[in-house]
């Protein structure tokens, strides 16, 4: 046994965890059926599976819900990552106008976000458009500034050549600039999106018409503990997914590294 | 070719693929770099500089890319018979390092700077695909650079600078970060790739060996601020091997006169 990282193979790994995941579940079924704790806190393993074939197969709501949830957080997403990129491209090219705005997005930025929700609201109402906005205002701060750090983090060498090759701005930002910034802008893109469901989730909890944010209140408002918990494992699912394609958009993207 | 003693440097300067200095001097606030240097390089030949590191090397490659401001420099500068400009056509530069893109692949970091010049796509791609062969990396067209050794990252960059039609080439160390075996090869690369064009060739290196074996002409340079203290012809035959000069008795009689002159210079 020379090899110390693991003795298990791959199927025994996975045997291994489904086996834990099944113990947790049956204990946390047993303890609320016999009510050791009040099933009120903590819901019930076989409450949360009905909950979701009801609301998934049956009324479809729970499917719906995630619907606004999603299109809030890809418009979001979008928009305050086209705007960061291009505010940080200007930026980095500009250093006339990073010196001008930065300073003033900066203090914008430190601005606790949730704290302007109930302002957006008041401006964009209940529906979607505020959600956006609190989406927005989030993802728009991550991507601007991985924006200008990776703009900034350029090989020198390579301006040097371009000079001496006789290429003009255009050229030396898109053949320098922007590919050596992408690596950096991922991390932004990867952290902005995450951020944008963040800000639609929170935009719905406060006060909204749709969304899982708002159905997350609902069902906490009328103690159906087990609803809850089927929510916020359908968001936990959700987050997982972006995380994966994320992965998988920037190892395609990023082949070269 | 029965004129050209006396008038050589006149007749020379006004030519494609010339290079002359005439009283080049270069300062940096207070600092002297380069202080009155005079040199003629004639189309096609290979001219190598030596010094000692600071010496202003790659100030006087900078100055003839048209890269350094006009209130540093002072003297004449002419470059295929005219003035240092950014960009000129007639130039291509090898910096120190390679300077590959690692998101372009082998064969589109050797295209790069005929590219950035407007070749059309598949005149530079064929041109790129021959060099690349030329420098030994067929079959390593479509590797990115971090699969690349540093040897085969510096071929790629020679490569990338034949595969421009400049008359002339500007090299700044370029093999100064390679181990004595992978060097001795990529000299015989450049040498090969010259020998069939005569391009001339401004080669910068502090290597005395290097320099020698390689070249037509080596111009030494004091230490800072750079003067030229020898210009010394190097009498060996064409075409030349720098693996097979390794064991020959005239270059090391060459090496150890050009050795002197740098001493020389190292302590006035
Ligand atoms: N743009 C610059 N501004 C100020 N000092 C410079 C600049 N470029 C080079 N120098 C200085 O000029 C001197 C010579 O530099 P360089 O030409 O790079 O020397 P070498 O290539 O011979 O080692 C060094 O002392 C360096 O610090
Ligand atoms: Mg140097």
């Amino acid at each position: 046994m020379t090899d110390r990282t693991t003795t298990w193979t791959v199927p025994q790994i996975w045997a291994g965890r489904v086996a834990i995941l099944v113990a947790f579940f049956s204990l946390w079924e047993q303890v609320a059926a016999r009510k050791l704790i009040d099933p009120i806190l903590i819901g019930r393993p076989s409450g949360i599976v009905t909950f979701l074939w009801q609301e998934i197969f049956v009324t479809g709501s729970l499917i719906k819900d995630l619907g606004w949830t999603m299109l809030g957080t890809i418009l979001a997403f979008l928009l305050g990552s086209v705007c960061g990129v291009l505010v940080g491209m200007v930026f980095v090219t500009r250093p006339t106008v990073e010196a001008l705005l930065s300073p003033i997005l900066m203090a914008l930025n430190a601005m606790p976000r949730i704290a302007l929700a109930p302002l957006f609201l008041i401006w964009f109402g209940l529906g979607i458009g505020s959600k956006i906005t609190i989406g927005f205002s989030l993802t728009f701060f991550i991507v601007l500034s991985s924006t200008v750090a990776g703009g900034r983090g350029g090989n020198p060498d390579h301006i040097t050549l371009a000079r001496t090759l006789g290429a003009s701005e255009t050229q030396i930002f898109r053949k320098f600039i922007l590919p050596s910034a992408v690596p950096v802008i991922f991390n932004g893109l990867r952290l902005g999106l995450i951020f944008a469901l963040l800000g639609v989730i929170g935009g719905e909890i406060i006060a909204s018409e749709h969304g899982l944010g708002q159905t997350l209140t609902v069902l906490a408002a009328s103690f159906k503990t087990s609803g809850v918990f089927a929510v916020i494992l359908l968001l936990a699912l959700v987050g997982v997914c972006i995380t994966w394609g994320m992965t998988w958009l920037e190892n395609w993207l990023l082949r070269w590294r | 070719m029965n004129d050209r003693a006396p008038h050589s440097m006149s007749v020379t300067s006004g030519r494609r693929g010339s290079v002359a200095l005439a009283r080049v001097s270069v300062n940096f606030g207070q600092l002297l770099v380069v202080d009155d240097v005079s040199l003629g390089v004639a189309p096609g030949e290979f001219v190598s500089i030596v010094g000692p590191s600071g010496c202003g090397k790659t100030t006087l490659l900078n100055f003839a890319a048209g890269l350094l401001p006009s209130d540093v420099i002072r003297g004449s500068y002419l470059v295929g018979g005219a003035p240092p400009v950014s960009g000129n056509r007639d130039i291509a530069y090898m910096l120190a390092r390679d300077a590959l893109c690692p998101w372009r692949t082998a064969l589109e970091n050797a295209e790069l700077g005929a590219e950035i010049r407007g070749v059309p796509p598949p005149e530079r791609r064929q041109r790129a695909l021959e060099l690349l062969d030329k420098v030994g990396l067929k079959g390593f067209e479509d590797a990115y650079p971090k699969a690349l050794s540093q040897g085969m990252r510096q071929r790629v960059a020679l490569a990338r600078t034949f595969s421009l039609d400049a008359p002339i080439l500007l090299m700044d160390e370029p093999f100064g970060a390679l181990d004595a075996q992978t060097k001795l090869q990529l000299e015989d690369v450049l040498l090969s790739l010259w020998q069939r064009e005569q391009r001339t060739v401004v080669f910068v290196t502090h290597d005395l060996s290097e320099a020698v074996s390689m070249s037509d002409r080596v111009v030494v340079m004091s230490a800072r601020p750079g003067r030229v203290v020898a210009d010394v012809r190097i009498t060996l035959g064409r075409p030349r091997s720098v693996r097979a000069l390794q064991k020959d008795p005239a270059y090391h009689e060459l090496y150890s006169h050009v050795w002197t002159k740098l001493e020389e210079g190292l302590s006035p």
